[in-house]
């Protein structure tokens, strides 16, 4: 059973987060996270392909200053619940950059992100992606060797945010 | 004055863009600079585009235009941001002074 953080309003657990997952290609990393989403209840069985298919159309690599983090998601259509899905790779896997499809990302961090209306977590979402500037959380999530880390790390990223009032 | 009128693209359609508009609004308005954002998909871009100034995209824009076109990326990941705000502000008041007609 998931506990969903009340602060956050987005199931971040660490059910759905994978530490020094060990992957080959992006595809794999992809179907890892969406199975647990599909697992516990957060997408439907159609999500994972579709985010395959909207990484081909429109890749999600960000090569952010302290990792390459991708961010794959797709339509609301999919999801059933807001949830994000987390993993630290053992080894960076190529992914390509968002808005510029030729250009490669070597991603150490995947955030994957089950949206089921983009309009009513917006603030919420957004401060999930401002993780990508701060340099200390993303730190602290590529090197996280435990769930709790990385969850922590998260959480704490989103609280203080909210502490600023964005 | 003349408000400039910029239309933010995103591919994804979740929210990626939206989260690039609003930091783009935000650092505008700092500079006392007040423009009308729109946001649209990359399939509407280009019915939509003669009607803005300016095109801020996270997508690959493949519509063919000679008005200015800037990547969203640097308001996601924060790697260049500063050197783009500068570039956009600099075409907002160009723009802003070429339609006032001074």
């Amino acid at each position: 059973m998931i506990n969903h953080d009340e602060t956050v309003d987005f199931a971040i657990d660490e059910e759905l987060i994978l530490v020094k997952e060990s992957v080959q290609t992006r595809e794999e990393i992809i179907q890892k996270l969406g199975g647990l989403l599909f697992k516990n209840g957060f997408v439907k069985d159609s999500y994972t392909q579709a985010v395959l298919q909207r990484e081909i159309t429109y890749p999600t690599g960000l090569p952010a200053r302290m990792a390459g983090v991708a961010v794959p998601h797709t339509d609301t259509d999919h999801v059933l619940k807001p949830a994000i899905a987390i993993a630290n790779l053992a080894e960076p896997v190529t992914f390509f950059m968002m808005g510029s499809p030729e250009t490669e990302v070597k991603v150490e961090i995947v955030i994957m992100l089950a949206v089921h209306d983009a309009k009513l977590v917006i603030p919420v979402l957004r401060k999930v992606i401002f993780i990508l500037e701060d340099d200390e959380a993303l730190l602290k999530i590529k090197n996280a060797s435990t769930k709790t880390e990385i969850k922590n790390a998260m959480v704490e990223h989103i609280q203080s945010l909210s502490a600023k009032g964005k | 004055m003349y408000k400039v009128k910029i239309i933010v693209v995103c591919g994804s359609g979740v929210a990626m863009a939206m989260h690039a508009a609003f930091k783009l609004r935000e650092a505008l308005e700092k500079e006392k600079l007040y423009v009308h954002i729109d946001g649209t998909g990359n399939n509407e871009l280009a019915s939509r585009i003669a009607a803005y100034d300016m095109v801020v995209s996270n997508a690959q824009v493949l519509v063919k235009t000679d008005k200015p076109v800037f990547s969203a990326i640097p308001l996601i990941t924060g790697v260049g941001e500063k050197e783009l705000l500068e570039k956009i502000i600099a075409k907002v008041r160009e723009i802003q002074t070429a339609k006032n007609g001074n």
